[in-house]
């Protein structure tokens, strides 16, 4: 990654690189009858900031919605791949992918390019087939797993913890704590990471609708 | 005569550190949170188990297309692929991209014709057929319980012990291993989960009992 | 049976056992430890970007830098596309007229990138537009842009102008962005006092003629570095 000052000088690099990291940090929750997302705007590099308002959370169908950070570029393009399949599927059989599918589909994307991997970082929530919340996590290289929650992206590290001790004994949420605790712990991640703030864009997936909600955060 | 398949844990799971190919691209991955829950037993079929070991990415894609294979194969021949073959077909597969970067050490255990076996394959396409195996960061510590206590004659019970002792003795030591112990057996009618403890609790229970 | 040739999601160029290399084709020697050192030779400074009611206005000065050497003082870093849109470019000079011929090059995936950042401004079904793009294929839209080191003094000027008035005229716009070249020419030593600015609205893409910064450099000898 090419460090700030070399880069605004339009100085010496040494060799191309491809790959930059702009941010980010993702959250999601599995309910019994919804799935619940956040993630922050901030897109920033190095020790500054593109833009405060940033899009990470993308609708694919009803009952999907992907969030993806790390390079934004690989971001970008792998998002245009998977929402032209989605809609490729959706003619081609009739009816809507469903959320585990798109999953199988992205670990797959995200395979095929094991040797020059896309750098991201995603989760994939919505609801299954029997409309329980859903939510799958995945490595830039394709490995993914269910879960009943994860969190990814810059902030990972300070967020997982604290969700392990506060959901890991099994309690089922409601939608409204889930977006409470959601919110409360994007707070304390921009108060400790520097590539997290601006605003937390939440999504809340149920059988009713895509619903989404902003709410702002630091701006430091 | 029996096979135990105790999921042999390599905790760097999060393939991150391995996904580079040798050219020159490194991905410049920060850091990353690894799972505690993530199954390293991957069930290909009724008859064939795969453990994971390395780069997650590379053993759930891998062992996926080998249940392609192994299921294909099926179709066609009217019988299940032997454990050999299966094994074989995998190592064939990864052989075609040594060199390249990926990181995966597995073993395929199932049970056929010849009654139960049990292979190793890695990235490399070494592949070896054996009566025991521990594979990832925290085999050798695995090795040292299982060579000190394995019989021949073992029962069921007693090797499903020596199992779970084992892989919670190798969580003990290793610093990239933890999690939950699967445990399965493979039997002539296929395999079954036999259980999933928590290593944690495990270590407690050894330590009083013994 | 089909072993590996039906299921492979990459290009079967790979042999087995070969060595991977990318590019396909490339040999392991490009990336040994010592590299084509890929160096920007003509650069231009920052560019800026500001959205105001009815349109959006880029501006960049009219520098191409040789290292240290003030060397080429007056060409233009601005272009107009089409009728409503226009696009700014900051980094090599070459590459930015390479641009011209090839704006729609996919310029990351082939490891052989044009060394530029560039803004696109423009207008359509009333609304304005203002994106940035950079050589790995960062990409978004934002109100107020500025890239290289304008990111770090004339950005944070302009998202306060920006926040106080986000709706602002043309006028008001024109007025921001050579208020931020002039500090950029104040403080970035590879920026220059003359600049163009284009700007998009209903009426179409206009560049307008080169213009000068006044400047005031009376302060300038309480600045010593003792």
């Amino acid at each position: 990654m090419p460090t700030v000052m070399e880069d605004c000088v339009g100085a010496i690099q040494h060799r191309f690189s491809p790959y930059s990291f702009n941010g980010g940090t993702l959250l999601a929750f599995a309910g019994s009858d919804f799935a619940l997302l956040a993630a922050d705007s901030r897109l920033s590099e190095g020790f500054g900031i593109h833009n405060r308002n940033a899009a990470r959370l993308h609708k694919l169908s009803e009952s999907c919605v992907l969030a993806c950070c790390g390079f934004q570029g690989d971001c970008l393009s792998l998002l245009r791949i998977l929402e032209a399949r989605v809609k490729m599927y959706k003619q081609t059989h009739q009816r809507p992918m469903t959320c585990p599918a798109i999953a199988s589909l992205l670990s797959q994307l995200l395979y095929s390019h094991r040797f020059f991997p896309y750098y991201c970082y995603c989760l994939i929530a919505g609801l299954d087939s029997q409309g329980q919340g859903a939510v799958f996590s995945f490595d830039p290289v394709g490995s993914y797993e269910r879960v009943p929650f994860s969190s990814l992206g810059s902030a990972s590290a300070q967020l997982q913890p604290l969700l392990d001790s506060q959901l890991s004994s099994g309690v089922q949420l409601s939608a409204s704590q889930a977006e409470q605790l959601a919110r409360d712990v994007f707070v304390s991640a921009a108060e400790r990471d520097v590539y997290t703030g601006d605003s937390v864009q939440v999504c809340l997936v149920s059988s009713v609708e895509v619903h989404r909600d902003s709410h702002s955060l630091r701006k430091d | 005569r029996l096979a135990i398949l105790p999921s042999i844990i390599r905790g760097d799971w999060q393939s991150h550190t391995q996904c580079t190919n040798p050219g020159s691209i490194q991905t410049p991955l920060h850091h990353s949170s690894s799972s505690q829950t993530v199954k390293k037993v991957i069930e290909i079929n009724p008859y064939l188990l795969g453990t994971m070991a390395g780069g997650a990415a590379d053993c759930m894609y891998w062992e996926r297309v080998l249940s392609k294979h192994c299921r294909i194969y099926e179709l066609r021949n009217k019988e299940r692929i032997s454990v050999a073959a299966a094994s074989k077909l995998l190592a064939n597969m990864v052989y075609q991209y040594k060199g390249m970067g990926l990181s995966m050490g597995t073993m395929i255990c199932g049970w056929d014709k010849r009654g139960p076996g049990l292979y190793y394959v890695n990235e490399e396409g070494t592949r070896l057929s054996g009566g025991m195996f521990a594979v990832g960061s925290g085999s050798t510590y695995a090795y040292g319980v299982l060579d000190s206590n394995h019989r021949p004659d073992m029962t069921p019970e007693e090797a499903y012990d020596l199992g779970r002792r084992a892989i919670c003795h190798a969580t003990h030591r290793d610093a990239y291993s933890g999690g939950v112990v699967n445990l399965y057996h493979m039997q002539q009618s296929g395999w079954i989960k036999v259980s999933q403890n928590d290593v944690s609790e495990l270590q407690y229970k050894f330590r009083e009992g013994n | 049976m089909a072993l590996s040739s039906d299921f492979l999601p990459w290009p079967k160029e790979h042999a087995p056992g070969q060595f991977y290399t990318f590019p396909v084709g490339g040999s392991v020697a490009d990336f040994g430890p010592i590299t084509r050192t890929q160096n920007p030779m003509v650069v231009g400074t920052s560019v800026l970007g500001v959205k105001f009611a009815g349109g959006v206005a880029v501006a960049a000065d009219m520098l191409g830098s040789y290292g240290s050497l003030a060397r080429f003082r007056n060409i233009s870093r601005v272009m107009r596309v089409n009728d409503y849109t226009v696009l700014a470019c900051a980094g090599d000079y070459a590459d930015y007229q390479y641009l011209h011929d090839i704006i729609e090059q996919m310029v990351r995936s082939k490891l052989n990138p044009l060394w530029n950042t560039i803004l696109v401004g423009g207008y359509h079904d009333e609304e304005s537009f203002l994106g940035y793009v950079d050589r790995i294929g960062l990409a978004y839209e934002s109100p107020v842009v500025a890239t290289g080191f304008g990111a770090f003094i004339a950005l944070p000027l302009m998202r306060d102008a920006h926040e106080k008035n986000p709706n602002m005229s043309k006028d008001e716009a024109l007025t921001l962005l050579e208020r931020c070249l002039k500090i950029l020419y104040y403080r970035d030593s590879r920026a220059f006092n003359r600049y163009e600015i284009a700007i998009v609205t209903k009426d179409g893409a206009t560049i307008l003629p080169p213009a000068s910064c006044v400047t005031n450099w009376e302060i300038a000898h309480f600045v010593r570095n003792e």
